[in-house]
């Protein structure tokens, strides 16, 4: 069981694009994995990715230089 | 804190389990056809049978739920600025995979939340379409895993989101004004019905807790499988055991797989029903009781989705493709189900389903 604490959540327009940031992620060795999108974060009920916060930068270039279109990123406590 | 963090995250969906399970208990004690006093499948038929869009007698009564859902859901969504006006992401697939998840959900006769209805009502042969269901969501699951997608939506003019609610809103309208214009059941399934504005109560009821909390049959598992969060699975286990307990505590509950409330005992062909109606529901990100408060938020794309299921319905009446139920003949019982032309659309559905799944999958530069 994590620890609550902050984390950095990027939501997704498609459940694809959570996948597609998974497989990436996991490619680089970036820490974080998939959670069901918070109810704070949207009303729809895809998947997101959650990473450490100081992450959020990295994560920003690599997804865009990927093509990964994220729908946003949020600073949250899980 | 824990606790806290607990009641915050279970707290509304479990609240709308319990919202969802007592609307139906409630519909069935006023005149509702027992276990199922909520299915989205049924409904939806009953109102493509009312519009004249089928013509079997027994499944005709333009249902207030239904509108009462959709409604709710926009409520709930407007009032708490969460209304955003989308579409865009491959409707006309949209389209004939909801036509195809509900011929699935007739053949089994129920949608994912009847199911849910029905084994709280002890009704033991819903069990083989609870694992049918399972095994559809896997299917899906697994092209998920392998990049499925039918695209984002985009932001549209506001009115287009509007485009659903409005349809219904014009539905309750002929109901309550047009009457002669609908076609009403004098028996079977359509002739049992609640008080329309108890209908349409808890319709809004159920569409406002299900917006809030995204209540999701098939996204509960499709969570459960994918990424071991079991939130949304909860509200599917609050119907279950809220409509149990309260089938107990009225004389209701009937542990069987015999005489069940419009229920036939042809196993194979529930699993596989419900297997279609799961795997087309992963496809679609939603069970259909999902697309109806999708739709009230705005989503063009689960409007398409839900007047392809209403088409289905029609479909699955009108060429003989839906389940019968069980029934006594002259003291003698009648295995009910489905016929030859049943078996062939249900075939055809899973045809459909992977030609989708695999046409929706990213090329290899995607990947």
């Amino acid at each position: 069981m994590e620890r609550r604490g902050p984390r950095c959540v990027v939501s997704f327009h498609t459940t694809a694009g959570a996948m597609a940031a998974e497989r990436l992620c996991r490619r680089e060795g970036l820490e974080g994995r998939l959670i069901s999108v918070p109810r704070s974060v949207t009303s729809d009920c895809g998947l997101a990715w959650a990473a450490p916060p100081g992450l959020r930068e990295l994560l920003e270039r690599r997804f865009r230089e990927a093509g990964i279109e994220a729908a946003g990123f949020h600073e949250l406590t899980l | 804190m824990k606790e806290n963090t607990f009641v915050r995250r279970y707290g509304p969906i479990v609240l709308a389990g319990i919202v969802v399970g007592a609307a139906a208990l409630l519909l069935t004690a006023a005149g509702n056809p027992k276990n199922m006093g909520f299915c989205i499948a049924c409904f939806e038929r009953d109102i493509a049978g009312a519009l004249g869009l089928h013509g079997a007698g027994k499944v005709q009564y333009l249902r207030p739920e239904i509108p009462g859902i959709v409604l709710g859901a926009m409520l709930s969504a407007l009032a708490f600025r969460e209304f955003k006006a989308r579409a865009g992401s491959c409707p006309a697939s949209r389209f004939v995979v909801g036509l195809f998840v509900m011929i699935g959900a007739l053949v089994f006769l129920g949608c994912p939340l009847r199911m849910v209805i029905r084994l709280g009502g002890g009704d033991l042969t819903a069990a083989a379409g609870l694992l049918g269901f399972l095994a559809g969501i896997l299917a899906g699951v697994v092209f998920l895993k392998k990049g499925f997608s039918l695209g984002r939506a985009y932001p549209v003019k506001t009115g287009e989101g509007f485009a659903l609610p409005a349809v219904m809103a014009g539905l309750l309208a002929l109901l309550f004004l047009a009457p002669g214009l609908l076609k009403f059941s004098e028996e079977g399934p359509g002739s049992m019905r609640a008080f329309w504005l108890i209908s349409l109560a808890a319709g809004l009821a159920v569409g406002f807790a299900a917006q809030r909390s995204r209540l999701c049959m098939a996204g509960g598992l499709r969570d459960a499988f994918l990424v071991r969060d079991f939130t949304l699975l909860a509200g599917f286990l609050a119907i279950w055991v809220t409509v149990t307990v309260g089938n107990l505590i009225i004389g209701s509950y009937s542990l069987s797989m015999l005489s069940q409330p419009v229920a036939h005992s042809q196993h194979l062909w529930s699993f596989l029903g419900m297997a279609l109606c799961g795997w087309g529901s992963i496809l679609l990100g939603g069970c259909p009781l999902r697309q109806l408060i999708l739709a009230g938020e705005g989503n063009g794309d689960a409007a398409v989705t839900v007047l392809g299921m209403v088409a289905g319905a029609a479909l699955a009446h009108n060429f003989g493709l839906a389940g019968n139920p069980d029934s006594v003949v002259d003291g003698v019982y009648k295995v009910g189900g489905i016929g030859t032309a049943g078996m062939i659309a249900v075939g055809i559905g899973f045809a459909v389903l992977l030609v989708v799944s695999l046409l929706h999958l990213p090329g290899k530069e995607e990947a």
